[in-house]
């Protein structure tokens, strides 16, 4: 199966800059302000100003009144990009920043691009409208008149992992109590109170199988990077440069009724192609940032990926693979159920802890020796999945 | 931009072009499925298209309204203020006898009720004088 593409944008395109908001409860603080705050700090963490930017792709923000989100941004900070654009694929968009960031770099289109995401849902939004703003993105006719939370469909999905496969509650909790683990030594993170299975099991049902321990944080925050060509990286002088190797999404439905199968999703495509592109496969990674909606979809993610067999990812996690000592050590900062998750951006805080590990910039966090990661970042209820993986000077 | 105002109210939906019939006949009593005349498909979700073949051949036909719960959950907290009154409710996903999946949710009984596999059955729910809902009781 693997095969060598005429031409991809495998190693042609480095991440040389990266940088994040605060994050958690960041009152007064607009959706704009957290994403340019983040961009200044990754414009810094590169050493260029801003005027060498000439492409900018961002996320929308729930809490912003602007369509347009990243070209308010350039407004915003004093920029007169190139090539813009504001991509909407829900949790998918930050992994699907990056890939396209690489291809408009590698195809010429542009040759510094910012990948930026900011919003403000714990502080910019009530907690009604917070959650009603999300279920705002099911379809208005056959989903949204039953009442269908965010977590509703992800949870049908493990409901039914745990039917077919035998996943049980405490596994779910565990992948909450190991990302609560990672969230304690991670600066800044908005949870770092530690957990227990029990506290997850009585923590409250939202919608079965999902405690509210088992659902992700409702956050304000922002995160940027800086994407160039491998060549002006070298120009640049940047010391650790970090390669995107490969990139694939998957768009598989859009209603939950319409998912081909609710306990196989997309990632197993978008995956598998990051994976040919970048010529490596599962059992290279050294490091994951897996999207962490919901426990369940963390324990699918983990069977889909490739880390593990489909209908094993529960063992695999209680087992300790998703830790430290394991097989991929995954989501290290504590991912969007314990570092945050601020909509859209949510994802891009796996990317900034990912690139942060293959730098070995982690300190206590450090996985030792992590030369590849995987990121990977879904949404809509598995609606929409995009993968990329990226790797040190040594991977190339 | 949703207001907090807009928030107090139930979705309701909003035929639109593909979806009309659909709607008028749970109205009437009867769940609308499109089957293609040229391979065969049966569709669920309304569309002037077979999703599988491509063709425009579609014909409405009432489903015998039985399936089977393919998944389920039990909504403990509510998407928004509207739905708070509605606790605890059970959010199906049901495989219609015809082959189609749908999202509905449960009526006539506790939610507790709910198990994987377990027979159902339409009951077309009046909502407003404009709207009926298909939802579903044990069979």
């Amino acid at each position: 199966m693997l095969s060598i593409r005429k031409q991809t944008l495998r190693g042609k395109v480095a991440v040389i800059g990266i940088g994040m908001s605060p994050v958690g409860k960041v009152p007064g603080k607009s959706p704009l302000w957290l994403a340019a705050d983040a961009a200044k700090k990754a414009l810094a963490d590169a050493g260029i100003g801003k005027s060498e930017i000439d492409g900018v792709l961002s996320s929308h923000a729930f809490a912003s009144p602007f369509h347009r989100f990243s070209v308010a941004f350039s407004e915003y900070l004093g920029i007169q990009p190139t090539f813009s654009n504001t991509l909407q694929v829900s949790g998918a968009t930050a992994a699907t920043m990056f890939n396209i960031g690489a291809a408009a770099i590698h195809g010429g289109l542009a040759e510094v691009v910012l990948v930026v995401g900011g919003d403000s849902l714990l502080t910019g939004l009530t907690p009604d409208l917070a959650l009603r703003s999300m279920t705002e993105s099911r379809d208005q006719q056959y989903e949204m008149p039953f009442g269908i939370p965010v977590a509703n469909t992800f949870a049908m999905t493990a409901h039914r992992h745990m039917k077919d496969f035998g996943t049980t509650p405490e596994q779910l909790a565990e992948v909450a109590v190991v990302q609560r683990r990672h969230a304690m030594r991670t600066p800044g993170a908005q949870q770092t109170s530690p957990i227990t299975v029990d506290d997850v099991l009585n923590s409250g049902m939202v919608t079965t199988p999902y405690h509210k321990l088992d659902c992700s944080l409702i956050s304000d925050g922002g995160a940027a990077f800086v994407l160039t060509s491998a060549e002006h990286a070298s120009e640049l002088g940047i010391e650790k440069p970090i390669y995107i190797l490969g990139g694939g999404e998957c768009y598989t439905h859009e209603h939950i009724f319409l998912m081909p199968s609710l306990t196989e999703t997309g990632a197993v495509a978008s995956s598998r192609k990051a994976y040919e592109m970048a010529g490596y496969g599962p059992r290279d990674m050294d490091v994951a940032g897996v999207y962490d909606c919901f426990t369940g979809t963390v324990i699918m993610m983990l069977e889909d990926l490739g880390f593990c067999p489909k209908g094993e990812g529960g063992r695999f996690v209680a087992d300790g693979h998703m830790t430290y000592g394991g097989q991929i050590p995954s989501n290290t900062h504590g991912g969007l159920l314990s570092f945050a998750h601020s909509g859209m951006p949510g994802s891009l805080f796996h990317f900034h802890e990912v690139i942060a590990q293959l730098r070995g910039q982690c300190g206590e966090r450090q996985v030792p020796g992590a030369e590849l990661g995987l990121v990977h970042s879904l949404g809509a209820g598995f609606a929409t999945n995009a993968t990329t993986i990226l790797g040190t000077e040594n991977t190339l | 931009m949703i207001s907090s105002e807009d928030a107090m109210k139930k979705p309701v939906p909003t035929p639109d072009a593909d979806s009309a019939a659909l709607w008028r006949g749970l109205h009437d009593g009867v769940l609308l499925l499109q089957h293609c005349a040229d391979c065969g498909h049966v569709q669920y979700y309304q569309q002037a298209m077979c999703r599988q073949c491509g063709g425009e051949n579609l014909a409405h036909r009432p489903a015998s309204g039985r399936g089977k719960v393919h998944s389920f959950s039990v909504v403990q907290r509510a998407p928004g203020p509207a739905f708070k009154t509605d606790l605890p409710y059970a959010v199906l996903l049901i495989d219609l006898e015809e082959g189609p999946r749908m999202i509905s949710t449960y009526t006539g009984g506790k939610p507790e009720e709910v198990t994987f596999d377990m027979d159902v059955m339409l009951v077309c729910e009046k909502i407003s004088e404009e709207v009926t809902l298909p939802r579903f009781r044990r069979a």
